[in-house]
């Protein structure tokens, strides 16, 4: 620790840090644009300038080390004057309309010219003017003249994001911040490049010119998609929400967010919204007041149970509700005597189920993946599934760490990838056990009898070779491995290699609630009633199904059993937010908020449960669905459902869980046969993940919410007689759809990659299994 | 010595009679009754009357919706609504000012970076009801088109002071 002393003030700071850090531990404003606490240090923009002390010129705060005995003076005349002379250089090239521009009244330039700015122009020459740039659907360069190279995109982009999408071409006055020729960004955390510009050169262009800065309500809340849990600033005007940007949380969202957190709010305002209760008679939908509408379901309901008994009851509720809304959910089914309760909508391996220590999660902090030195990321679409955790797990990576990879296919994460094994979803265990195996040996401990007969493959000697050397280690699961139909053996496998390696062992969260699922007892098992899983429900086709903002074709493993059983089922409820297929088989359509109109409470996948509160009212005659599950419970005379506050409902549900990922009693299995044929890879894209972002128009117009397409290694193109490009006839249980045939070299061989959660697959089979592909 | 000093000024009509003076003098004096509406005071050129929104000598309006005039408004007598022209800029959908409300500061006309919104010296307007005085963005605009001339003759009067 050195002493400094800025404005007569003396600071204590670490050795290595800059006069900027200190000035900020010491409550020192110093102006700047440039420097960004999570960015590289660039010191281009020269705002920062100080006087130092003995140093004959005044020096970038940004950029100067702090020395012992070091003293500062940020309001001196020599400082005054070069910020002030920076600040008229600034302002040469940029526009001085502030009236027109969209970053008016929330903008750091216009800000500090206020307070370190002359009070009039000396410039009368022309100012140079910048071509807008196409970049895409979510980000706004129209007004690239105001740009005033401070780098910050740029720096995001490579640093962050892990892939420089911006660039600052030319020199001097001809620079530009511009994408490669005819490129469009299309990173998934591009939206923080909007945040991170100082001037109004990059905005939002949902947003733009929708509201002024000052006409903003700013309510706090906690993104409903992945299961980081990013904190949110959810914009209000007039009772609608006009955008949502990045709340600071260090120790989950950092100060970043995906752009699937941030425009997904589009989907809020979408003309597709529920808005009044409506019933079904006589094939036509009427609309009807609540109490018509919940004493039809209540009817409906107690019918059943008499004639059918409560068993042909189920309830499928999407990871994205909230923990309220989940607990009350399984409190009525349970309260009328069903246990059919399942939030595990795209699992197909239940075999764990009530064998699980606790709540599955990440096995460790979310911050804590920054301090991991060695990583074995098991069935990941990392980037698209979990865009905050893989910017966290490429800045391990940066500082030294090692990541190996276990997937079918071979997607660009933007780190350096040590070491992957790209096979087929069936040989994914196969994998692992030779992992196991060879980590054993390494570590010299007994080699468990089941991987006893495994032939180690050079990749996985490779991945326990990495493992063993490592100190920190992680093995995480992605989605792909959660929803893989061997899916507990891949749990027991990476179990053990964590064990053995030293490492923890951890799921990366499918959702917003994938963690408070558990923990609020939305699942079949653990509660006073037992039923069955999401699968079983669906196998077993029910008499009626309640669903909670389910899509069943969109949100389900396997969409055609889904669509079978509510097709076949005599009740159907929607409780959903938006209008969907569901106006086909369902009965009843009770319209439900989403979360900025709702209270709530997401627990992420590191176990913190975050609650919230609702921004604006519900649109039109929509209601928390946590007060209409309330309603239906006091309806449907089950006792305990009075709650009057979402809070109540909180406390009463108890968030502290366990949460454990170690499963007693099952033992590991012998090598699996891989089956014949193509195997299907089924990625959920990220802007199809759950019903919010799927109205979400802007997002829907990027790059990876395009049409999906069959994706095959041109080497199986070639053994299908195919080009990337022909149009394909792609089969799977008894139904064809015609897609584009796509040439993808990351794949393993033997499989086909067609994306589920999008309508143009919706109506193949599982996620997982065999497929066909010829020639449409 | 002073009580008998007023009795006989009261008892002798003095008093009375300063009074009569005054009013003798103001008959005959020259009258600044302004017959209106046939004659009018003089104005200023920084009267603030009826409100009017001005366009450029092209036609184009002036506002471009920067929302500075509504978020001055200490009576917040203006509402605007805007949203992207066709041509990328941002206009106003709706620019209503509730002359109920108005108090007439000119605090509108102060902030505004285009000179579109301005203080006309029309003060003799009139509604028949309530909602008549609830100005909406095409009335300011007639209301400009019809003073554009006098309107521009002010703004630059009072240039040299600014």
């Amino acid at each position: 620790m050195i002493n400094i002393e800025i404005d007569g003030k003396l600071v204590e700071t670490q050795r290595g840090s800059t006069v900027m850090d200190a000035a900020h531990k010491a409550g020192v404003y110093i102006p700047h644009f440039c420097y960004h606490k999570k960015l590289s240090i660039s010191a281009n923009c020269r705002m920062c300038l100080v006087e130092v002390e003995k140093a004959p010129k005044p020096l970038p705060a940004c950029a100067t080390p702090a020395a012992d005995g070091m003293k500062v003076h940020t309001h001196s005349e020599m400082a005054v004057k070069a910020q002030k002379g920076v600040m008229e250089f600034l302002l040469i090239n940029h526009p001085l309309d502030c009236p027109i521009c969209d970053q008016g009244g929330e903008c750091q330039l216009q800000d500090v010219a206020m307070g370190y700015g002359g009070n009039a122009s000396r410039y009368t020459e022309e100012k140079r003017v910048v071509e807008p740039k196409q970049i895409g659907e979510l980000i706004s360069t129209n007004e690239m003249s105001r740009c005033i190279q401070c780098t910050r995109c740029v720096r995001f982009g490579q640093e962050i994001a892990g892939l420089m999408e911006l660039g600052m071409a030319n020199r001097s006055e001809h620079a530009q911040i511009m994408s490669f020729v005819n490129s469009s960004v299309d990173s998934e955390l591009s939206g923080n490049m909007i945040d991170l510009c100082p001037v109004g050169a990059l905005t939002s262009k949902p947003f733009r010119y929708t509201a002024r800065s000052w006409e903003l309500s700013r309510r706090k809340s906690v993104s409903p998609h992945d299961s980081v849990g990013a904190n949110l600033a959810v914009h209000t005007k007039d009772n609608k929400v006009v955008r949502v940007v990045a709340a600071e949380n260090e120790e989950v969202n950092e100060c970043w967010i995906s752009d699937k957190d941030r425009f997904s709010y589009e989907g809020l305002n979408s003309a597709e919204r529920l808005t009044r209760p409506m019933i079904k008679q006589g094939g036509q939908w009427i609309e009807v007041e609540w109490a018509a509408a919940l004493e039809y379901v209540a009817n409906g309901v107690n019918q059943l149970r008499r004639s059918a008994g409560s068993d042909q009851i189920a309830a499928l509720a999407t990871p994205n509700s909230t923990f309220e809304e989940l607990y009350l959910l399984q409190k009525l089914m349970r309260g009328i005597g069903s246990g059919n309760v399942d939030f595990r909508l795209r699992q197909s391996d239940f075999s764990a189920d009530g064998k699980q220590d606790g709540a599955p999660w990440l096995g460790m902090p979310v911050a804590e993946l920054n301090t991991r030195d060695r990583f074995l990321i098991v069935g990941s679409f990392l980037r698209k599934d979990h865009p905050l955790l893989a910017q966290r797990i490429r800045q391990a990576v940066k500082l030294g760490a090692q990541a190996n990879i276990m997937h079918a296919s071979d997607d660009d994460l933007l780190m350096t990838v040590t070491n992957k094994a790209i096979v087929a979803p069936a040989d994914l265990p196969g994998v692992l056990a030779q992992v196991l195996k060879a980590l054993s040996i390494e570590k010299q401990a007994a080699v468990p009898a089941e991987v006893a007969d495994v032939t180690v493959g050079t990749e996985a000697a490779a991945i326990a070779a990495s493992l063993a050397s490592g100190k920190d280690g992680a093995v995480l699961l992605g989605n792909f491995a959660q929803q893989h139909p061997e899916a507990v053996q891949i749990a027991l496998l990476a179990e053990q290699i964590a064990v053995l390696a030293g490492a923890k062992f951890g799921y990366l969260g499918g959702a917003a609630n994938s963690v408070g699922g558990y923990l609020a007892g939305a699942v079949p098992f653990g509660g006073a009633v037992q039923g069955m899983s999401a699968a079983a429900m669906l196998a077993k086709p029910r008499k009626a199904y309640i669903l909670l903002n389910v899509e069943p074709e969109l949100d389900m493993a396997d969409p055609q059993a889904a669509m079978k059983a509510m097709n076949s089922a005599d009740m159907v409820v929607c409780l959903s937010a938006f209008k969907h297929t569901g106006m086909d088989y369902a009965d009843v359509m009770l319209p439900i908020a989403p979360f900025t109109e709702t209270s709530g409470t997401f627990i992420n996948t590191e176990g913190r449960a975050q609650s919230f509160k609702g921004a604006v009212k519900p649109l039109g005659d929509a209601r928390p669905a946590w007060k209409v599950l309330r309603v239906l419970g006091n309806l449907l005379d089950v006792p305990g459902f009075d709650f009057d506050t979402s809070e109540a409902v909180r406390d009463e549900a108890g968030i502290a869980g366990n949460l454990s990922n170690h499963i007693e009693g099952l033992a590991l299995k012998g090598a699996a046969v891989t089956p014949a044929g193509l195997q299907r890879v089924a990625d959920v894209p990220i802007y199809a993940a759950d019903a919010l972002v799927r109205r979400a128009t802007a997002l829907q117009k990027t790059h990876d919410a395009a049409t999906p397409v069959a994706m095959l290694h041109s080497s199986e193109l070639q053994k299908l007689g195919l080009n990337s490009g022909d149009a394909v006839r792609v089969t799977q249980g008894g139904v064809s759809v015609q897609l584009t045939a796509a040439a993808n070299d990351g794949l393993a061989a033997g499989t086909v990659r067609v994306a589920a959660g999008h309508p143009a697959t919706a109506t193949l089979g599982a996620m997982f299994g065999t497929i066909t592909v010829e020639r449409a | 010595m002073e009580k008998i000093k007023d009795f006989f000024k009261t008892f002798l009509l003095i008093e009375l009679l300063k009074g009569m003076a005054l009013t003798g003098r103001y008959m005959f004096a020259r009258k600044i009754t302004v017959q209106f509406p046939d004659e009018k005071t003089p104005q200023s050129f920084r009267f603030r009357g009826l409100h009017a929104q001005r366009r450029y000598e092209n036609g184009e309006e002036r506002c471009i919706g920067c929302k500075l005039c509504e978020a001055v408004c200490p009576a917040m007598a203006i509402k605007i609504a805007v949203a992207e022209r066709e041509d990328g800029t941002r206009r106003t959908t709706q620019y209503d000012i509730d002359l109920t409300k108005c108090i007439f500061c000119g605090f509108c006309e102060e902030s505004c970076p285009v000179d579109a919104i301005v203080e006309t010296r029309v003060f003799e307007y009139h509604g028949e009801k309530r909602g008549d005085l609830y100005y909406t963005k095409p009335m300011l605009l007639a209301v400009g088109d019809k003073h554009e001339a006098q309107i521009a003759k002010d703004r630059l009067a009072d240039s040299k002071y600014r």
